[in-house]
């Protein structure tokens, strides 16, 4: 028996050995990305539901081969035989590992349409319902996704990874998902970390452009309460938008569909616990398969490109765009309205919800002590949801 | 251009010149706005309508009271059936029943499913059926 000859194997089949391989050193650098989102997760709150998983599966998907193999195959999602002839699922539940089941879920599109339905279930259609015209801004503030579209298509990007890019700016992580892992499954990593981490930094990167595009008297603008909504009005509305929006665009069929079902089960009053059950346990284990499958994505060979250099600048503008295309409206309903509906709510039409919708109170109460906006800007940010999802809806039917 | 004019769907990996983007992009933008926009008309439709249904009710109270009357009547009924009193030695008229039922040191739930199965093996319902009295017979000893 040859002691020195066993311990070499044994150093030689190591992780730590493994680094010092080719590439290696971009493995090393995605674990310190991976430490990074987990920082941002747990000491700085930044979506740490989301960004903890996420950057937990990105740690374990980035250890050497002989490591990650046993919980995540790059190429059984991405590979040439996938691109080329579909996904062979049979082979991935004999042959996967751990991380290559769950991203089943993503693969499938039936993660983001099960978030979709506790997000429903916790929503509030209310303030829209008692302000019709908060639907406009949210519609407008879809305007960033589309002047996305354009940049990325004159930067070169295939119409897939461009409309999947674009949908950044909708601030809205499951519609994100979904729309990529049909239209350009290679770059959803980098997307998924892109539109969750831009969402965590709304309050940071909203108010200068609010305070920039807006002058103190709009800021202080208050507005009237609005009619009450009576509870028939609360049930009619998923049935209705389900039918007349999933008949004019089937491919945001399952999204949308998913989203009113989860509210239906909210405001029928009958279907108590499957609404809490919807809002909590079901959110909570698809959010933690969700995290941590899209994290394993993040494969270096595939994270660390230029595209996703790209697809990180376009996301910002994304933000941008639709922050300042909602407040421009805003500003817009504010002089149509003589001054009865503040502009700074236009922001709040990016549908991540309810973060949105505090940053505009936080800026409105900054300049108009007891001058609380919260539910009107809740209006257009859950209308920016319906209005994301039917970008994305379009989008896929033209690239689908 | 032309590839946007012959098919809908595009294929998503080649590349857009940046006019047939533009194209698409304010096709997309309108499609959002038009659908938005029919949600805003339809939604103000609903609440001017159920708005209008509780402007009729106040314009008319006397419609409103009587709904209500109606509704407190189905209540009364409601709450009348399931009674769990033990019915006294003296003979009382029960609740709920077509004319007038007495019962004899039976509970109103017996009677109920007593009445419930002498319907289910007649055939006629319920309603249709008239009961005087129900009594319970004493055990031998």
């Amino acid at each position: 028996m040859n002691i020195g000859e066993i311990l070499t194997n044994l150093w030689h089949s190591s992780g730590y050995y493994l680094f010092g391989e080719a590439q290696g050193w971009k493995s090393i650098i995605m674990i310190i990305v991976a430490f990074f989102f987990l920082f941002l997760g747990i000491k700085k709150k930044f979506e740490p539901l989301l960004l903890v998983g996420i950057a937990f599966g990105m740690l374990l998907t980035n250890l050497p081969a002989g490591v990650s193999d046993a919980l995540f195959h790059p190429d059984y999602w991405t590979g040439e035989a996938a691109v080329a002839n579909g996904v062979d699922y049979v082979y991935v539940l004999q042959h996967g590992g751990l991380l290559d089941i769950l991203y089943i879920g993503v693969k499938t599109g039936v993660y983001p349409c099960l978030i979709f339905m506790g997000v429903g279930a916790m929503t509030d259609f209310g303030p829209m319902l008692s302000r019709p015209s908060s639907l406009i801004l949210g519609a407008a503030a879809q305007m960033g996704i589309y002047l996305v579209f354009i940049l990325a298509a004159c930067m070169g990007m295939p119409g897939g990874q461009a409309a999947s890019v674009s949908i950044i700016a909708g601030a809205d992580g499951p519609t994100a998902i979904f729309l990529t892992k049909t239209l350009a499954p290679e770059i959803l990593a980098p997307i998924a970390v892109a539109a969750y981490s831009y969402m965590a930094l709304i309050p940071l990167l909203q108010p200068p452009f609010m305070k920039l595009l807006t002058t103190k008297k709009e800021r202080m603008a208050v507005m009237q309460a609005t009619r009450k909504v009576s509870k028939k009005e609360k049930i009619i509305f998923p049935i209705l938008v389900t039918t007349i929006v999933c008949l004019l665009l089937p491919s945001v069929a399952p999204l949308l569909g998913s989203l009113m079902f989860g509210n239906l089960l909210k405001e029928c009053g009958v279907t108590e616990r499957l609404s809490d059950t919807a809002q909590n346990a079901l959110m909570n284990i698809v959010t933690l398969f969700l995290g941590i499958s899209v994290g394993a994505t993040a494969v270096a060979a595939n994270f660390l490109t230029l595209d996703t250099l790209k697809i990180v600048v376009l996301g910002l503008a994304g933000f941008i765009l639709a922050t300042v295309s909602g407040l421009l409206i805003g500003k817009l309903l504010y002089v149509v309205s003589k001054g009865k509906i503040n502009p700074l709510i236009g922001s709040a039409g990016v549908s991540a919800v309810p973060m949105a919708a505090r940053v505009s109170n936080t800026v409105g109460l900054k300049y108009n002590q007891g001058n609380y906006l919260l539910m009107h800007a809740m209006g257009p940010n859950v209308a920016g949801v319906i209005g994301s999802a039917v970008a994305a809806g379009f989008l896929l039917a033209v690239f689908g | 251009m032309n590839d946007l004019i012959l098919s809908s769907v595009l294929d998503k990996n080649a590349a857009l010149n940046p006019l047939d983007a533009l194209l698409l992009a304010v096709i997309g933008i309108v499609v959002v706005f038009v659908v938005l926009i029919v949600l805003m008309l339809i939604i103000w439709l609903m609440g001017k309508i159920f708005d209008g249904s509780e402007k009729l009710k106040e314009k008319h109270p006397e419609l409103n009271n009587k709904l209500q009357n109606a509704k407190a009547k189905i209540m009364f009924w409601k709450k009348s059936q399931p009674a769990k009193q033990v019915a006294p030695e003296t003979q009382e008229t029960a609740n709920g029943t077509c004319g007038e039922l007495k019962l004899i040191n039976v509970e109103e739930r017996d009677a109920a499913m007593i009445m419930a199965i002498v319907a289910d093996n007649m055939g006629a319902p319920l309603n249709e059926l008239r009961f005087i009295s129900i009594k319970k017979v004493e055990d031998e000893k």
